[in-house]
């Protein structure tokens, strides 16, 4: 059947609707991947670690590689409606032809989102490996995080093992939290630094960073934990080497 | 308009006052509306200068039969509860002294780091007429934990613990005559929405024991309002 | 010869003796069901061992909640009829056959919906309604959660409150999406479409069914019972020291899984075993095999759940401690028994959702279905990948991150099956005649929503993402894309396509297309706004936000008011449609699939003489006009 068309009709490029959803295919994407990367950078906001700028830097990597995707449904789908559009309570008529297949647009869909989806996960294990590499070889200090209903507190054990319910990190210096509960579950997380970990009654996990600029940053529980989950969160201030060895002293511990 | 449209808005203004209905029902349900004011007295010296200073007085049960549930205790006679009420306003930059009397026995903190008192002016507080700044972990009746939304304001958080009544005190029916007293000071910030719970797992469940009374607001939790003086 | 003079005698349906099968009901139901309650939790009461003093572990009320919850669910199914015939094979003997005939509900006119009827088309219409409820219920939780989110602050709700609202507006909706498809048109339209006279197993069909009603007095009591503070993943040890309304959960939870195994196997079973002569699975519409492996996915995976929610009843009412690690469980367990359920559990809604949509695009574009081989690879496909994708849920949980990678794998490949999915319904879109229909304009909207829906999920599935957006409202506004942008909306195109069927009637055009445009407005406003503050950082499930976010907030609050309205209208032409709407033809569509080969209303048995089947449902096009 394929053989027949391709001699009687032109090639599938010279048809009008062809042209026409091409024409908005690149249009769309231009649209989408401009103003959804714009978009989504602004809301993420300004990153407070190298972690958080690189997951903005994948998601906007992501949405360009996902705007020709949506764009191409878009233009097709519009292109359709730009067609041979019929109302009314009676059928229009059958359409002028019966194909039930095409093997070559098929397998060019099917090899095209593979190749996509296997970037994307090449992308990620990559990124990923490279997180966990920088937490296990650098130098960090150990901080212990400890979740309760509906409260953080932190331990400084390099520090003495001083005690606050403040969360105070020196700037450009890595940082590795280990987490754990005294009840539920909660889930350690610093917004502007991208890392996030669950806090489980019992185990401790880990999860590190390095601050890289000075400032005032949020952290919040993102497990459902009870009464007061959405008031389980403080503020995270990252300061200057001096300045927090001042403050550490504050508190009862050693710089 | 078409009929058919007066009809359909007929059926989304009825579904409409339905929910709101509902809702309205729903959001009127509240274990504890009653809220306490602080009461003024005069001003007061502090490291930010002199302050108006502002005092509320509390207490902690060990059932609900004093608290805002009425003298039969409501639904849960048996549970732990703060009295008088458990919802309080203060005015913003201001010193808040407050007075605890804690009727309740108790045991181990899962957590020590809520046996230390964080956040009042000087980082202590008084027991039965001392100063402190922490308690034996091991005998903890409750604690009164203050914390809000991580918002741009000042960020308020005071924690203090309220050591146990000991057993021997403890009598069979009725509440001790010696109860701990524990008063400490501290500085509100901006005006803001804050809540108050307790940290010493006094409720129900297994692993956490912070269910029931823990978890439910008009008993150990409660909502802290600090508004413009 | 015996047997056929004894027969008048035998009490049938007009005989003047009532026999007990025809006393029973939804009121006798009803009534048995809170005397079981009743009756079990004073026996609870009485005999049950006391708590020991200063034990920790309270758990004599969970026991006597759930005695009571067993007693209810035993005397509902015994009052509304469901052990007659297990009761017949006991004494050795089956139902006669005017029993059966009563069970099928013949002659009985509108009371058959209220009673133990076995009908496949009886049940579809129960099914419907039911979903509409339940919908309706889980909307009224969702503008709660909304008004309480629409001001700086929240507390508008008591946190509490707002936890419960939330849990049960998860789980209703879940419930409701669950069977929103299988339930009304894998019931009613599926047997009739594959030429069949009922399903496999009617009895079943009307046990599953019932089972989904007895599932909700427990859960609803919940809000009598303390709430359920866990939200509908009810994780532990949260779940352990919830109030009782847990149990309330856990056991509307255990009956509904019953339920959907249930279901599974008789839509499975009815699928493969009564397809008309000459069906072969070339042959087969696609919507079949959308339901089949809707259900056939939820087989492996309910059993799951049913078995998650036990082992948590067991920890909270007998202090054993399978989720509690101080005795030697493990929180983690619960997360993955949890999402081993809770993954393939979106695909269990989506597959026939998107099947319903490629069985309607040949109709209304008037051309065959664009490559039904790569339809039935998608759908088996997903059905097939989504049983391994469920740790991507417990990336940040540290339980396992050498996991992470694989999963991320699993998850991310699951795109290429949903892929050919999507060039199924465009390719049938192009370069067909586009009939501007409702179904239609269903299409073109879940492939809108579906897609963003989609991509979002990809951002999600990367780890480094993931750390920055798991748990945050991110996610919500993501699977809302999903299960209501792509779920919803085409069930909704299901119900306006399948509706003169089921009712006789067509769906009112107009008020369908206001609804269909409120609806999709509102949703596109409220969850883009949700999709912002996700970004910004707001987290799931709270019930207090910063000021920084209010404004994203206060947009989608206005959306889900927009989407309330839609939803209203839509109610509206529901029932106006279904009373006072036009009556239709036999097959307004012109539609080529055996469902309307029949007549409205569907005689008991559907076919007079069962059709035989020489071809696809999708001879659409040229050489057939």
């Amino acid at each position: 059947m394929s053989e027949l068309e391709t001699t009687q009709r032109p090639s599938w490029w010279k048809r009008s609707d062809a042209k026409k959803a091409i024409f908005l295919w690149v249009i769309f994407t231009a649209i989408i991947g401009y103003t959804a990367s714009i978009i989504q950078s602004r809301a993420m906001g300004s990153p407070a670690s190298e972690n958080m700028s690189n997951t903005i830097n994948m998601v906007k990597i992501f949405t360009w590689a996902a705007a020709p995707v949506a764009g191409l449904v878009a233009a097709l789908t519009i292109t359709t409606l730009l067609g041979q559009r019929h109302f009314g309570d009676n059928p229009p008529p059958e359409a002028e032809h019966e194909i039930r297949n095409s093997p070559r647009v098929a397998a060019t869909w099917v090899v095209v989102s593979t190749l996509l989806c296997l970037f994307a996960v090449i992308y990620g294990m990559v990124l990923v490996q490279a997180d966990e590499n920088k937490l296990r070889t650098a130098n960090p200090i150990n901080i212990d995080v400890t979740g309760q209903q509906w409260v953080w507190n932190f331990k400084y054990v390099d520090n003495g093992g001083a005690q606050s319910a403040d969360l105070y990190l020196p700037v450009n210096k890595p940082v590795l939290f280990h987490v754990t509960s005294t009840d539920v579950m909660h889930s350690f997380w610093i917004v502007q630094m991208g890392i996030k970990v669950d806090a489980n009654p019992g185990y401790v996990t880990e999860t590190g960073t390095t601050p890289n600029k000075i400032g005032v940053y949020d952290l919040r529980c993102a497990e459902l934990c009870g009464l007061y989950h959405a008031y389980m969160q403080k503020k995270v201030h990252v300061v200057s080497q001096a300045d927090y060895d001042a403050w550490v002293q504050n508190q009862g511990g050693n710089a | 308009m078409n009929k058919r449209y007066i009809a359909a808005l007929g059926t989304v203004i009825l579904g409409a006052a339905v929910i709101a209905g509902i809702g309205t029902y729903v959001a009127s349900a509240k274990n504890d509306s009653r809220v306490l004011e602080a009461t003024p007295a005069g001003t007061m010296e502090t490291p930010e200068g002199t302050l108006p200073h502002y005092t509320l007085d509390m207490s902690a049960y060990p059932d609900s039969m004093s608290g805002s549930h009425g003298a039969d205790g409501g639904v849960h006679p048996d549970w732990v509860s703060y009295g008088p009420v458990t919802n309080f306003k203060v005015p913003a930059h201001s010193v808040i002294t407050i007075t605890i009397k804690q009727y309740d026995s108790g045991e181990r903190l899962s957590n020590d780091f809520f046996a230390t008192v964080h956040g009042t002016l000087d980082g202590t507080a008084t027991l039965d007429g001392q100063s402190i700044t922490n308690v034996d972990p091991e005998h903890v009746g409750h604690t009164f934990t203050l914390h809000g939304l991580a918002d741009a304001k000042s960020q308020l958080f005071v924690s203090v613990p309220l050591p146990a009544v000991e057993e021997a005190d403890m009598p069979d029916s009725g509440y001790t005559t010696s109860p701990r007293v524990v008063t400490f000071s501290f500085i509100t910030g901006d005006a803001g929405e804050y809540v108050w719970n307790c940290e010493y797992p006094c409720g129900d469940g297994t692993t956490a024991r912070f269910g029931g009374p823990m978890s439910t607001q008009g008993y150990m939790a409660g909502n802290f309002s600090v508004v413009k003086a | 010869m015996t047997t056929v003079t004894n027969r008048p005698a035998s009490a049938g349906p007009s005989a003047p003796k009532k026999a007990l099968i025809e006393r029973l009901s939804i009121i006798t139901g009803l009534l048995l069901g809170i005397v079981g309650a009743v009756l079990a939790w004073y026996l609870a009461r009485t005999f049950l061992p006391v708590n020991t003093d200063g034990s920790y572990i309270k758990t004599r009320m969970d026991q006597e909640v759930f005695i009571a919850m067993i007693g209810w669910f035993v005397g509902f199914m015994t009052g509304i009829g469901a052990l007659i015939g297990p009761f017949r094979w006991l004494l050795g003997k089956d139902l006669t056959h005017d029993e059966t005939l009563f069970y099928a509900g013949k002659d009985q006119g509108v009371k058959r919906y209220f009673r133990y009827t076995t009908d496949h088309k009886v049940v579809g219409i129960q099914y419907l309604v039911i979903t509409m409820v339940i919908f309706f219920v889980g909307g009224v939780l969702a503008m709660l959660i909304r008004t309480n989110l629409g001001h700086a602050g929240g507390n508008w709700l008591q946190p509490q409150t707002y936890n419960t609202v939330v849990g049960l507006h998860g789980i209703t909706m879940v419930v409701g999406a669950i069977i929103m498809i299988t339930g009304p048109f894998g019931n009613f339209i599926m047997p009739i479409m594959i030429g069949a006279r009922d399903m496999a197993f009617p009895r079943l069909n009307a046990l599953s069914f019932w089972l989904v009603v007895a599932a909700v007095p427990p859960l609803l009591s919940s809000i009598w019972l303390g709430g359920i503070p866990t939200g509908w993943s009810a994780y532990n040890p949260l779940e352990n020291q919830a109030p009782p309304g847990m149990d309330g959960f856990i056991m509307a939870i255990c009956i509904f899984a019953i339920s959907t195994m249930v279901a599974g196997a008789n839509i499975t079973a009815t699928a493969v075993k009564m397809r008309a002569k000459g069906m072969t699975w070339n042959r087969t519409p696609i919507f079949i095999y959308g339901v089949v492996a809707s259900v056939a996915l939820a087989l492996p995976v309910f059993p799951v759940f049913f078995l998650s929610q036990v082992l948590s009843g067991l920890d909270r009412a007998t202090g054993s401690t399978f989720f509690d690690v101080r005795g030697g469980g493990s929180p983690w367990l619960y997360e993955n028994l949890f999402w081993i359920m809770g993954h393939p559990e979106v695909y269990v809604i989506l597959i026939p959702a998107l099947a319903a949509l490629m069985e309607m695009a040949p109709v209304f574009t008037r051309r065959p279905l664009f490559s039904f081989n790569l339809a039935i690879m998608g759908i088996a496909g997903i059905s097939g990948l989504s049983v391994l994708v469920w740790a991507h849920h417990l990336y940040v949980s540290g339980w396992a991150p050498l996991l992470n990678g694989p999963f991320m794998l699993t998850t991310e490949l699951i795109s290429i099956p949903t892929g050919m999915l999507f060039l199924v319904l465009i390719g049938t879109l192009w370069r067909g005649r586009v009939w501007i229909t409702l179904p239609t304009a269903a299409i073109y909207a879940v492939l809108f929503n579906f897609t963003i829906g989609g991509i979002t999920g990809i951002y999600l599935s990367d780890v480094s993402a993931d750390a920055a957006l798991h748990g945050s409202i991110f996610v919500t506004a993501h699977f809302h894309y999903t299960l209501m942008g792509a779920g919803l909306t085409s069930a909704i195109g299901a119900l306006v396509y399948w509706f003169p069927k089921m009712t006789g009637r067509m769906f009112d055009k107009k008020l369908g297309w206001t609804a269909f445009w409120i609806t999709q407005v509102g949703f596109n406003i409220a969850f883009m706004g949700m999709f912002m503050v996700g970004l910004a950082g707001q987290p799931r499930r709270v019930g207090a936000i910063s000021a920084f976010y209010d404004k994203g907030n206060s947009i989608t609050t206005m959306g889900a008011y927009i989407i309330m309205t839609g939803m209203l209208v839509l109610l509206h032409g529901v029932v106006v449609s279904w009373v006072w709407g036009t009556k239709a033809t036999q097959n307004p569509w012109f539609a080529k699939s055996l469902e309307w080969s029949v007549a409205y209303p569907v005689p008991l048995e559907n076919f007079d003489v069962l059709p035989v089947v020489t071809e696809d449902a999708y001879g659409y096009g040229k050489a057939q006009s």
